[in-house]
């Protein structure tokens, strides 16, 4: 392989840049105490409308938008689109739910859903499953991030020929070495500030590439004729057309439910979280409900990309060179229709844009890891700069167990590393979400349809054949006679059986937990520079106490005294 | 100080909230509305243009509940007191 010396001169520009932003990041709105974990974690919880936006932007579009999708359009076309309709739904559903979840995280500082719940429902073990549950499902999200930016290298031509895993994805783990370095050190105001150069190149990458590269084709109606007359040919493997332009009565089942199990599930992601939580207002995750769909036409553009990348011979020939791995699609689509210099400021968009959302992910995975587990079983009396150097070690962690992930799955169709996480996470869901609105259901009713819903997710989705191998390969499986996402039965599931657990629980005389929420915890909105509730720290003596201990918590208020 | 966002807002405002919110959802959510090819607008199918117009849709829609729920686009968070609301009197409550 030959290295394109123009783009790949461009790419290492735009790296070192990005790295240069992320360690001058530390000094960027300097904290009072850096060694505070909502400091590191949540950037001091002090991002208003405009900074948000970056940054919740950054989690939603990453490596799955720029190569999953669209390398799910150019094989199957228009049921790859499901994406479209996902991210469509997402902001309705956060301008409902995420102004409750970032009061009552201020409220309680609370950095991550895991404490919520361990707070909301008083119990250390449902605290334990969401948090458990987050780290796991983060780490196929973090690998698919990893999937993408190999994909870009691939075309760059840049690796080693080397049989070594190690030497031959070297660059590949300097990229993410270097990334951890500042995320290590600048938390997540590094990413904030990165987000600026990533959305910058992506904006300018997708506009471009959507007015050009069409015009250059012969038009969109040559592009679609060409998507049509090959996803119309018959698949020798299936024996079945490759797909269709227009999704078939038997797909929709499919699409609708990985559409509506994707949104709900993104929701409790950590990392969407991390980035809600992270705003200075209630009222700022509403106002940007209204402007990140600016997001979703970028997604829906680079979805159509898959097409653009079918109608150029050059790519398909890639692709099947390439042992028909079509997540090269649109990184081939750069390197054939652009000049040299812009097709790396696409890499560089590509790249970075994995690079980004990858750290973001693996700090809400540390902020879960460090308040719902460390502190809870490990050291319950830890200093917030004790957990701040934890929390920084486990964001280091999650990257190597991101690297079992990608290593361990099939690559072709990497946007099934991001649906088995929503899978699992999605289980979270009655906790966490149900748990804002009321607290009926019972702490070990919701234990017991997690546990369920977890074990029959995992179990179908091992049962799913494809792309080559024998387990999770899909993330789709008949349920009734048809097709859905396995996440979604798996709710219903979750719920069902939580609710006929708690009527059990009731009925035998179960204990609830204590709550440490207050109802008003979950409207307010205080002053950004006002001081919040010191951080709890040691929540877990605290909260399980009986009764008579809660109602001298009541007492002392929101800004309750160290139990110590 | 803290403050809450405790909003004494009237029914009819929630419901039409529930009602936008609803509707920005099914709109993707419903499949057999648009999987179709025509009517085409230009060389898109239906299919396409229809999620794609979707997506500013939804942006409006949700611009209209937070001005129905917070009023003042810019202004702080609202907190139950008397500040004017830019749409709301348009919906009969």
């Amino acid at each position: 392989m030959h290295i394109d010396k123009i783009p790949f001169v461009i790419v290492v520009v735009a790296f070192v840049l990005v790295t240069c932003t992320g360690f001058a990041a530390a000094r960027w709105r300097p904290a009072d105490d850096p060694m505070r974990l909502s400091e590191w974690g949540l950037g001091g919880r002090r991002f208003g409308t405009f900074v948000s936006w970056f940054l919740l932007g950054g989690d939603v579009y990453t490596a799955y938008a720029f190569i999953a999708v669209p390398a799910l359009v150019y094989a199957t076309g228009a049921a790859g689109f499901y994406a479209l309709s996902y991210t469509i739904m997402i902001f309705p559903i956060m301008f409902i739910f995420g102004p409750r979840l970032w009061s009552i995280a201020r409220a309680r500082g609370y950095v991550s859903p895991g404490e919520f719940v361990r707070g909301r429902y008083g119990s250390q073990g449902l605290g334990l499953a969401v948090a458990a549950t987050g780290i796991l499902a983060t780490m196929p999200y973090i690998a698919l991030q990893l999937v993408g930016t190999e994909s870009v290298l691939t075309v760059m031509g840049v690796g080693t020929n080397s049989s070594n895993v190690f030497v031959r994805d070297l660059p590949l783990i300097i990229a993410f070495g270097v990334t951890s370095a500042y995320t290590y050190l600048a938390g997540l105001r590094a990413l904030a500030l990165i987000a600026f150069v990533k959305d910058a190149l992506i904006y300018l990458t997708v506009i471009v590439a959507f007015l050009y590269i069409p015009a250059k084709l012969g038009g969109w109606g040559h592009v679609f004729a060409a998507a049509s007359a090959h996803l119309n040919t018959v698949n020798p493997a299936t024996g079945k057309a490759y797909g269709s332009v227009v999704v078939m009565p038997a797909g929709e089942w499919a699409y609708a439910t990985l559409a509506l199990g994707s949104a709900l599930a993104l929701f409790v992601y950590p990392h969407a979280a991390t980035g809600m939580l992270a705003a200075k207002r209630r009222d700022v995750i509403r106002h940007n409900a209204a402007m990140l769909p600016a997001y979703t036409l970028v997604l829906g553009m680079l979805a159509l990309f898959g097409y653009l990348a079918r109608a150029v011979p050059a790519v398909n020939a890639g692709v099947k060179a390439n042992g028909g791995n079509s997540q090269l699609s649109v990184p081939l689509l750069f390197e054939h229709m652009f000049p040299g210099w812009f097709a790396g400021i696409g890499y560089s968009a590509i790249i970075i844009g994995a690079l980004v959302p990858a750290a973001v992910m693996s700090i809400a995975a540390a902020n879960l890891f460090t308040r719902t587990i460390y502190r809870e079983l490990v050291r319950p009396y830890a200093t917030p700069a004790q957990e701040t150097q934890v929390a920084r070690l486990v964001s280091l962690l999650m990257k190597v167990g991101a690297l079992a992930f990608a290593l361990a799955f099939n690559r072709t169709f990497s946007i099934n590393l991001q649906l088995l996480g929503g899978i699992w996470i999605l289980q979270t869901f009655p906790a966490v979400v149900i748990g804002l609105y009321t607290r009926w259901f019972h702490r070990y009713a919701l234990i017991t349809g997690w546990a369920v819903a977890m074990v029959y997710g995992t179990v179908q989705a091992y049962r799913t054949p494809g792309g080559g191998q024998l387990h999770f390969g899909g993330s789709s499986a008949p349920v009734f006679g048809h097709v859905v996402y396995i996440a979604v039965p798996a709710l219903i599931l979750n719920v069902v059986v939580s609710a006929l657990f708690t009527v059990v629980f009731r009925a035998v005389g179960a204990r609830d937990g204590y709550d440490v929420t207050r109802p008003s915890d979950y409207t307010i909105d205080p002053h950004p520079d006002a001081v919040a509730v010191p951080q709890p720290r040691a929540v877990s003596p605290a909260t399980n106490l009986p009764a008579g201990h809660g109602a001298q918590h009541r007492a002392t208020g929101p800004s309750r005294s160290d139990p110590r | 100080m803290t403050q809450y966002a405790h909003s004494r807002k009237s029914p009819a405002i929630w419901i039409a909230v529930t009602v936008l919110l609803a509707i920005a959802i099914l709109g993707t959510l419903w499949i057999p509305l648009y999987a179709r090819s025509a009517p085409r607008l230009g060389p898109f199918p239906f299919f396409y243009w229809f999620q794609l117009i979707w997506v500013p849709m939804t942006a409006v829609l949700c611009r209209i509940c937070y001005l129905l729920l917070h009023g003042r686009p810019d202004g702080p968070a609202d907190t139950g007191s008397k500040q004017p609301l830019c749409i709301s009197t348009r919906f009969p409550s």
